[in-house]
Formats: structure tokens, sequence, C-alpha cells
């Protein structure tokens, strides 16, 4: 698969035959045929019994209108009436329920498999695809495909059966009628889904315009400081009318479409009713088979707008379907190679060799990077931004894989390994600590339930992240709300230091963060980190020159090469660009 | 009717758009229950002789002039109702925008930005759906039960007395049903809510997850989410299937009932003994029965949709509540009367005795700051986190209002002045650096959208970020944010500065900003301040010492107080939380210049 067909498979613009698909969605509805086939019975006898009760009004006018009333006749028919009605409603609840769980377990089943396909991707596809892309393909596109069967299918052969059975009654009643009712059915179901389809267009502009103001007003009230400081209140009060309008006549717009649909068919009925009393005594019905007929017409013209418009929704939901296939059909990028081991325990010897990576196409971000950390070494990467440096970090625990070149660990080429045993022996500690809803040990743990109290508050301990837990009213179950806001950015540092070394791993992986930190916290983590180190073999991005200078190696990058390594003191000696970054600073410092 | 000091205004601008909505609307009610007459009518001309034809032509115009009348009267009342409920809605959020800029920092402090998104759309949507379907399923229901109801007392009162009790069952049912299933509806809404966010903070937390190899445990406990989401499902399905299949057994036994009771009076009324009830005697034909069930039949609708309207308004009203509380939040930072617009301004600040409590707390964040900056310095603030520096520029921005001591710029008190001129008097970089969805250029020229393109690229090199744009595909005209370029935080920092910078502001103040950078473009930027703002008061806040330590002046602020304000040199000895923060630097110094041999 080339790099362009996976991107149109991301965003899930590549064409499925309509065989296939049908095929593969027919697929998640075999463990629920059994409901699926009840249900489509229990239809047949419902449209069949709701054909029946105009039929017994029709009976009862035609016993009334004749000349000797039989009254026991009629009050039969009432009760009979009524009975079936009962009936109609305990099968349509039958057929519900029956539809409702077979539909909830296909989304179900669904959901699952689509979240677990998510999770199997690699890091370089999912920055592909938005975040709330992935979301609405996991909510709402797999209830958009369970509603092909609970919905769209049920409703199709619900409406077929009572348009042909209600017209079969017609016929019944007169065949003269009913042919040239045949021309009111075609206007019908012709205007119907024309303007299902102009309607759609229409919904879609509105939907558009409505995300376009709630963007602008997300981002002006999130702003809104920025708005006042610099006083443009006026400018956008200008952008935010012509927004405002464009919504609203999206809006009209739809009101419209439905405006001139609705009443026309309205129109259409009503004139059938007009040509049904007309024709009708022409063609010599009775009364009670005009009342019968006019009966009908009201059920007749439901199903067939209906029908059109399931036309438009079987659309919307193989678009969904084909979306959410394209998602399921991408190869995770990054996958365990056949004959992968696990192993359980590094020595921690890490080796470049050779390597050469890009993000994309020929943009190379590392240029023949080899370098070798020995077991339980420390090795410090510096540079200036974009210099390559938390690529190298990504590299190491297969987040990317790389062109060309070589990785090793304890002399094994990484790829050689189960993705899951490197990762486990790989403890990593990234630049934005991101924290997840639910308590302080939950994030701690990451909900993994194997931990005992001792082993999480002794890695609490350990990184200096008691102090501030104890603090807390509930300690290690204090809330976190989204994302972690309750938290500092020092705060949230330990945490991840303590997520890291409760899973015990060999190697370490830190992206230092110091950004917004100031120099009391940063002590702290500082202290930390010292510790940390003693766990195994340790890779460090930094940013503060005081962070590396007891590293056994330092590695000094710039655009994608090493241009220089050793020591600090070596690194010193050398004045070369290592030494200018550290005067710099160090200047900078002696000034103040 | 929904009204409200706020939508009466907009009730009066559109008032004739409803009234010919309403006009239309009973004109289709009153056209539409010709059709039962007409139809029981023909059944009456079926008396054994042949079918006047003279009669079944006039009813048969009838039935076009019906069909005609409805559809004209349906797409009037449509367009013309849902117009003004378009437009009501519209005006609102119009109202809304320009008091949401009138609003204080002190009230966005209070209110989160998604509470107040919430009010913008999912309630004037509320308010909308009132105004609109809500008026007309009112009119439509008074006027076609009034009209039913008169319609059917003619043709027969005792008859229609009976009916009327199952009547009334449908609407109080029908009530009870909207209520309950309201309630539910919102447990299922916040079941899909709980799935929708779990998914959400997964795959952005995916890096997390995938680095502790969590995917199995995470798997699992989507299962048990999406678990929930499905059982509640069913079970809401189930009860709503529940009521509506009770509701429809109601209206077929009324049905029956009509068609039996009726079928007994037709039949009494033909053999000539009819019967009584109420001590009247009911005079029914064949015919007159068929027009009963078929105004029966048109009754059902608005007994449905009586209850439906009763929650529908519950729910508008609170909607409207929120919005009204919204309109009318205290706009508690404004320009006081008669107030003095700042010109020329030197650049004079000063602090006498000012003190500082956040609304929301007790604590005082700044106590008794005295001290003043003259035209022309470039003062450094420096203070642990949470020790009033932000605050101490928000109040010279007048974000707040000044309660205890005073602030005052070139000697006026701020709280005198016309709060426009304090601001543009100002050219400010904030912490969070925030930038609009909008082109580099005019992120940069936001304070003056036609500036010239020269003074755009001289702000961006005062930033030192003009070299970063001109490497961008689109260079100044690249789009930043959501559907543009995702922009690094140092790039976003620096395109703030520029932004503040082109004002050329008397004043200048900087929060944190250059936090995101590295030392070389910290450097550039502070020697770019140096030269280009001399003259010119700036204020720098800063985390480390060593950005301020060329400054002319040093601020230490300590738990609000100030600690010292003094030229650098002299810091060392007057202020303790300065000397630490030096040693502290110091001490990763000397680690390493010990190491240097």
């Amino acid at each position: 698969m080339s790099e362009q067909d996976k991107l149109e498979k991301l965003k899930g613009d590549v064409h499925i035959p309509t065989g296939v698909m049908l095929k593969r969605i027919g697929g998640y509805l075999r463990p629920e045929l059994w409901r699926f086939v009840l249900a489509s019975l229990f239809i047949v006898v419902n449209v069949a019994l709701d054909i029946v009760l105009p039929l017994i009004v029709s009976w009862i006018t035609n016993d009334l209108k004749a000349d000797v009333i039989n009254l026991d006749y009629v009050i039969g028919l009432a009760v009979s009436y009524v009975a079936i009605g009962v009936f109609n409603q305990a099968f349509l609840y039958w057929e519900s329920m029956l539809l409702q769980k077979a539909g909830q377990n296909i989304i179900y089943t669904l959901r699952n498999e689509v979240f677990e396909h998510i999770e199997k991707l690699s890091q370089s596809q999912l920055d592909e695809m938005p975040v709330g892309s992935l979301v609405t393909r996991v909510a709402s596109y797999t209830a958009s495909m369970s509603d092909l069967f609970t919905n769209v299918i049920v409703n199709v052969i619900r409406n077929v059966l009572t348009v042909v059975g209600v017209y079969g009654i017609m016929l019944y009643i007169s065949w003269q009628l009913s042919l040239v009712m045949l021309a009111f059915i075609v206007v019908v179901f012709v205007s119907s889904y024309v303007f299902g389809k102009i309607v759609r267009k229409v919904f879609k502009k509105e939907r558009q315009y409505i995300s376009d103001l709630n963007t602008f007003l997300n981002e002006n009230l999130s702003g809104m400081k920025l708005i006042q400081i610099f006083n443009r209140q006026q400018q956008k009060d200008l952008e935010f009318i012509c927004k405002n309008e464009d919504l609203r006549k999206a809006r009209y717009k739809v009101a419209i479409a439905f405006g001139l649909y609705r009443p026309f068919i309205t129109l259409l009925y009503i004139l059938s009713i007009a040509v049904t009393f007309w024709l009708g005594v022409e063609f010599g019905l009775d009364a009670a088979m005009i009342v019968a007929f006019y009966l009908y017409l009201s059920k007749f013209f439901n199903p067939i707008q209906n029908l059109a418009d399931q036309l438009n929704n079987l659309q919307k939901a193989f678009t969904a379907s084909e979306r959410l296939f394209n998602l399921l059909d991408v190869e995770p990028d990054i996958c365990d190679r056949e004959g992968a081991v696990d192993i359980d325990r590094f020595d921690g010897k890490i080796e470049f060799r050779n390597v050469w990576f890009a993000y994309k196409g020929e943009e190379w971000i590392l240029k023949d990077v080899s370098f070798v950390i020995e077991p339980k070494q420390t090795c410090a990467f510096v540079g200036a931004t974009g210099a390559g440096k938390t690529t190298i970090l990504g590299l190491i625990v297969r987040n990317y894989d790389i062109q060309k070149g070589q990785i090793l660990i304890d002399d094994r080429d990484i790829t050689t390994i189960t993705v899951h045993s490197l990762r486990k022996a790989i403890g990593q500690m990234l630049q934005d600590v991101f924290l997840f809803g639910g308590t302080v040990k939950s994030n701690v743990t990451l909900n993994d339930d194997s931990f005992t109290q001792e082993e999480i508050e002794e890695a609490c301990k350990y990184v200096g992240a008691d102090t501030f837990i104890n603090k807390l009213e509930h300690g290690l179950d204090e809330q976190v709300i989204e994302r972690g806001e309750n938290f500092s950015q020092g705060q949230r540092q330990l945490l991840s230091f303590a997520r890291t070394v409760l899973h015990k791993p060999q190697i370490l992986i830190l992206d230092e963060a110091t950004a917004n930190i100031d120099t009391e916290t940063e002590v702290l983590i500082q202290q930390s980190l010292e510790k940390i180190r003693n766990i195994g073999t340790m890779l460090v991005v930094a940013h503060r020159l005081s962070t590396i200078q007891h590293s056994d190696q330092i590695i000094v990058l710039q655009h994608g090469e090493i241009i220089e390594r050793g020591t600090h003191q070596q690194l010193l000696k050398n004045k070369g660009y290592y030494y200018k970054l550290y005067q710099l600073q160090f200047e900078s410092q002696q000034n103040g | 009717m929904l009204t409200g000091k706020y939508l009466n205004k907009f009730y009066l601008k559109n008032w004739w758009l409803f009234l010919i909505g309403v006009v239309a609307l009973v004109a289709v009610d009153y056209f539409q229950l010709l059709i039962p007459d007409y139809l029981g009518k023909i059944v009456d001309m079926f008396d054994g002789s042949a079918v006047d034809k003279a009669a079944l032509r006039e009813v048969i115009v009838g039935v076009i002039v019906v069909a005609v009348v409805m559809c004209a009267g349906r797409i009037t009342w449509r367009l013309s109702i849902f117009n003004a409920s378009q437009k009501m809605e519209a005006g609102l959020r119009h109202l809304m925008f320009q008091k949401s800029e009138r609003l204080s920092q002190k009230y966005y402090h209070e209110n989160k930005v998604g509470t107040v998104m919430a009010w913008f759309t999912t309630d004037l949507e509320t308010i909308e759906e009132f105004l609109g379907w809500g008026s007309i399923m009112l009119v439509d229901a008074l006027f076609l039960t009034a009209f039913v109801l008169y319609k059917m007392f003619r043709l027969d009162w005792a008859l229609t007395l009976v009916m009327l009790v199952p009547l009334i069952l449908i609407v109080v049912w029908g009530m009870l049903v909207e209520k309950f299933m309201g309630l539910k509806w919102e447990e299922r809404q916040k079941e899909f809510d709980k799935l929708y966010d779990f998914s959400q903070e997964s795959f952005t937390g995916i890096r997390v997850i995938k680095a502790f190899v969590k995917e199995t445990q995470q798997l699992h406990a989507f299962a048990k989410v999406a678990k929930k989401n499905k059982d509640t499902n069913i079970a809401f399905v189930r009860t709503a299937v529940i009521f509506d299949a009770v509701i429809e057994v109601i209206i077929t036994a009324i049905m029956a009932l009509l068609l039996g009771l009726g079928g007994y009076f037709v039949y009494k009324y033909a053999t000539g003994q009819p019967a009584h009830v109420f001590g009247h005697a009911v005079d029914l034909t064949a015919g007159q029965l068929i027009t009963f069930v078929g105004y029966f039949d048109v009754m059902v609708w608005p007994m449905m949709a009586l209850g439906q309207l009763v929650s529908m308004r519950s729910r508008s009203k609170a909607s409207l509540k929120r919005v009204t509380a919204f309109l009318d939040s205290e706009e508690d930072v404004k320009s006081p009367e008669n107030a003095v617009v700042l010109q020329d301004v030197k650049g004079v600040v000063e602090f006498k005795d000012f003190s500082f409590k956040y609304p929301s707390s007790d604590v005082e964040v700044l106590k008794n700051v005295t001290l003043t900056i003259d035209s022309g310095e470039c003062i450094g603030v420096v203070g642990k986190i949470g020790s009033g520096k932000t605050t101490l520029v928000n109040t010279l921005l007048r974000l707040y209002n000044v309660e205890k001591g005073k602030v005052f710029i070139d000697g006026v008190d701020i709280m005198d002045c016309d709060i426009d001129s304090v601001r543009n008097a100002i050219g400010y970089v904030p912490q969070d650096n925030f930038l609009f969805s909008d082109k580099v250029k005019n992120n940069i020229a936001f304070s003056d959208r036609d500036v010239d393109m020269d003074r755009v690229y001289e702000a961006a090199r005062f930033a030192d970020v003009h070299g970063n744009i001109e490497e961008f595909k689109d260079g100044y005209d690249t789009v930043s944010g959501e559907r543009g370029v995702t922009l690094s935080g140092g790039q976003k920092q620096r395109i703030s500065i520029a932004r503040a910078y082109i004002k050329d502001a008397p004043i200048m103040i900087l929060d944190d900003s250059v936090s995101a950078v590295d030392v070389k473009t910290e450097e550039t930027i502070l020697k770019n301040i140096a030269e280009k703002r001399k003259g010119k008061t700036t204020i720098v806040i800063a985390s480390r010492v060593s950005t301020v330590s060329h400054m002319d002046k040093i601020l230490v602020l300590s738990n609000g107080e100030v600690e010292a304000f003094d030229a650098p040199e002299k810091l060392a000895e007057s202020s303790p939380t300065y000397k630490k923060m030096v040693f502290l630097q110091k001490l990763e110094n000397e680690v390493e210049g010990g190491e240097r041999k």
C-alpha cells in the first residue's frame, strides 16, 4: 500500500464496492441473525394486522348502511378492533426489543473492535488523524452502521410490505381506482427522493456553519482577555455578525426546504382524496368501499415518503460503514515481525548503527546517527530545537520505524523483539505529562490492578512525590480532573516519575520539560532524577545544562547529525558548540 | 408563550411574522376539519337511490379547495414562524456575544468557557425550538381542539361528552410520559457522553498507554463503558416502546368504543327508537358516525402534543433563565463616568499601598505594594510561583478593579481612566501565548489590521521569529491553529511578542514570555528589548534570574509583598528571595565549574 493510499484510508475516502461492503456488514449480523429473522416475521404480522383495522371500520359502515342492521355483528367487530390493536402492540414490542438488542450487540462488538484497532495503530498513523474524528468513529459511526439493520433495512421491509399490502387491498376494493392512484405514488416517491437529496445538502451547510460559529465562539471566549486588552471588541463583533447571519440564513434554507416539501405532500394526499370521491362514485363503489379507500390512503402516503427517506439513510449508513472499514483496513505500521521474541529482562546496552530517519519522505530528521550506550550508563542529548533529540527517544520504543540503519538493544535488533516486551522494559517520561481523569493512584498504576498499595506508595516515596500527595485531602485517592488540570507542572512531572518507577523498567528515557517550572521545583525534580538514574540505563533530552553534567556521555546534535560527543569536561575542553551553549548560559548567570 | 425582558424586544420586532403564521395556522385547522364532513356527506349520499351528481361535484370542489388552502397555509406558517424564531435566536446570540465582550476577567475566572458555550449553543437551540415548534404546536393544538370540540358538540353533544373522558386520559398520560422519558433520555445521553469522553481521553493520551503497554487494560475499561451504554440504550428503548404501546392501545380502545357505541346509536336511530344519553335522544346516521370517527382521528395529535408542549416549555424556560442570568451578569470592570482619556502616555507607573485578592478567595495575593516605575525604565519582576507577579500586571491592564490602595499611570488614578486608553497604552505579551486561528500576519497585526507589512516584519524581527515565518510554505499567510499549521510553543511565544511590540506602546509587559525559547533566542530578544525599547517603559516577568539580570531594576515579590525593588547588583543584600534564587543557580554553576579544570 502506498503512502497516499494509507492516508486516504485513514480519512475514510477509499471506495469499497457495494458487494464487498454488504458481505462484510453481513458478517456482523450473523450472530444476531435469529433475532433479525424473528423480528422480520413479527413485522409481517404487524403489517397484516395494521391493514385489517380500516377494513373493520369499513365493514361496520357497510352494516350500518344496510337495510337491516346486525347490532351483534357491529359490536363484535368493535371488540375485535380492540383485540387486534392490543395484539398489534404486543408484537410491536417484541419486535422492537429484538431489533434493539441485536443492534446494540452489534454496536458493542463494533466499538470494541474499532477501539482495539485504533490502539494498535502506530504513533505516526495516529498523528495523521485528529482525535475528534477517531472518537466519532468509535462513538457515532458504529451506531450509524448498526442503524442499517435495526432501522434502515427493517423499515424498508415494513414500508414495502405496507405499501404492497395496502395497495393489494385497494386493488381488491377497486382496481380501476387503484390504477389511477399509481400516478400519485410515483409523484410522492420521486419528490421525496429529490427532496431528501436537497435536504442533505442544506443540512450539511447548516452543520458547517454551526461548527464555524462554535469554533469562533470557543476561540474568542477563550481569548477574550486578549480581545479586551487589545481593544478589538468592535472588530470581533463584526466578524461575529457575519457568522451569525450565515448560520441564520442556512437554517432558514432548511426551513424553506421542509416548508415547501411537507405542504406539497399534503396537497397530493388531499387531492387523492378528491379523486377517490369523484372516481369512486364514477366507478360504482359503495359507501363502505369509499370509506375504506379513504382510510387506506392515509396509511399509504407515509410509507412511500419513508421509503424515499430510507434510501437517503441507506446512503448515510453506507458512508459510515465505509469509513469504519477504511479505518479497520489500515494495517498497523508498527507490528511484531515474524519470529519476534519476548524478552523478559534487558541488560540495557543501546546502540544506534548508522540510523537514518524521516517522518515524511526525504526530510531527514536523523542523518547517519551512530552511538553506543553501555548498561546502566546515562546519556544526555543536547542541541537546539528540531535537532532530533526527542526523535531518538521515540525511535527506541518503536513509536516510529527507521528507514535505514539499525537500532540494537543488548546487541539485538529491536525489530526482532516484540513491541510489547520492548516497551515494557523501557520507562518513558514524556515532555508533556498526560494525566487521565480518575485518581492519583489510577494515574500512577494506569488502571492496572496488579500493583499492591505498598508498591505504589514506595514508588511515590522514591521519587519524592509522597510529600505533596500526603498533603492532599484524599492522598492517593484524590480526584484528578480531565488532563490533570488541578495539579501543577512540577507535581505532574513527579507523578510521571512515580508511574515509571512503579513499572520497574530496565531502560529509562526522559524528555525533560523545564519550561515554566521555577527553580525550587526543579531542584526537587533534579533530586528525584538523581535517584531514578540508578535504576538502569538512562537517556535524557536535556534543556538545562545542569541536568546533564553527571552524564556518562553527552551527545550534541545539530540538524540531525551528531557534531560532538563526550563527557561534560571533555566537551568543555573541545571549546565547540557545547562550550558555546554552556558559556552563554553561564555568563548570563554570572552577570546576574 | 415564552416571555422575558430580552425576548419581548424581539417579539415586538417580529410580531407581524407571528401574526401571519397564526392566521395561516388557524385557517389550516379550520379547513382540515372539513374533510371528515365531506366524507360523512359522501357516505350519506348513498341512500339507495342514484348519487346526486351536483352534490358530489360540490363536495369534490370543496375538497380541492381544502387541499389548496392547506398547502398554501402550511407553507405560510412554516416560512413565517420559523423565520421569526430563527431571527430571535440569532438576535439573542448577538446580544450574548456583545455581553461576553463586556464581561470582565473576574467573570471568566468564575465561569468556564465550556459552560458559557453551552448557553450559546444548547440553550439557545432549546429556546428557538419552543419559539418555533412550540408556538406552532400551541396554536395548532388550541384551535384544532376548539374547532373539533365545537363540531363534535354540534353533531351530538352527548356522544362528545362520553368521548371527552378518554381524551383527557391521553393528555395526562402524554404529560407523564414526556416527563419520565425526558429524565430517561438524559440518563442515556450521560452514558453516551461518558463513552465519548473516555474515547477522547484514551486517544489523546495514547502515547502514555502505548509507552506503558496498557492497551489491554484500557480496552477492558472501554468495554465496561460500552457495555453500560448498551444496557442503558436497551432499557431506554424498552420504556419508550411500552409507553408508546400503551398510548396506542388507549387510542385503539377509544376508537373501538366509538365504533361500538356509535354503531349502537345508529342502529337505534335507524330502527326508529333513538337511544337516550343524559336524557337526550341521539340522532346519528352512519355518515355522521364516520364524520365523528374522522374528528376523533384529528383530535389525537393535539392531545399528545399538549404533553410534549408542557415539557418543552419547562425545558426552554430553564434555558431562558440561564441566558437571562448571563445577560444580566454584572459588568464590574468599566470606565467611570467622565473618565480621563490618557494621551501621550510617558509610562510612569505607580502603586500605592495596593492590595489585591481574587473574588473567589480570601487570601490577599498582593499586600501593600508601593513602588514607582519611572518613564523609560526596564524592569524585571521575579518571585516564586504564586507570588503575585501576574496579578500585578493584570491590575495595570485594568482586568480587575483596584479596591485597596491606588494605582497610577502618569499620575492619574487608573480607576478614573478610560479603560480603552489604558489598554491602548500597553503592549502586552501573555503567559499562555494564545494565538487566534488566523494568518500569522493578522495575528501579529492584531491591534491594527491595516498596518504596513514592513512594520509586521520589523515586529517579527524584534521577536526573532521573522526567519521562522519565512521558512513556512505560506510565509506570513500561514494559518495557525486547528485548521492550519501547528506552531511550536516557542514560535507562538515569539509571535505574541511581535503582536505586542507592533503597538509601539509607551508601556510593554512580557509575562514570563521567553520560557519556551532557547537560550540564544532569549538573548536576542532581551538585546532587542534593550535597544528598541530604549526610553519606553518595559516590564519583564521571569521565572529565572538570568532573564532579568540586565534590567535597570528588579522587583522581587515574595508572598504578595515587595521584598525588594532595586538595581540587580544591590539586590543580593536587600532581598533574601533573590539571594536564594541566585544561590540556587550559582550552585548549579559551581558544580559545573568545579568539574572544569
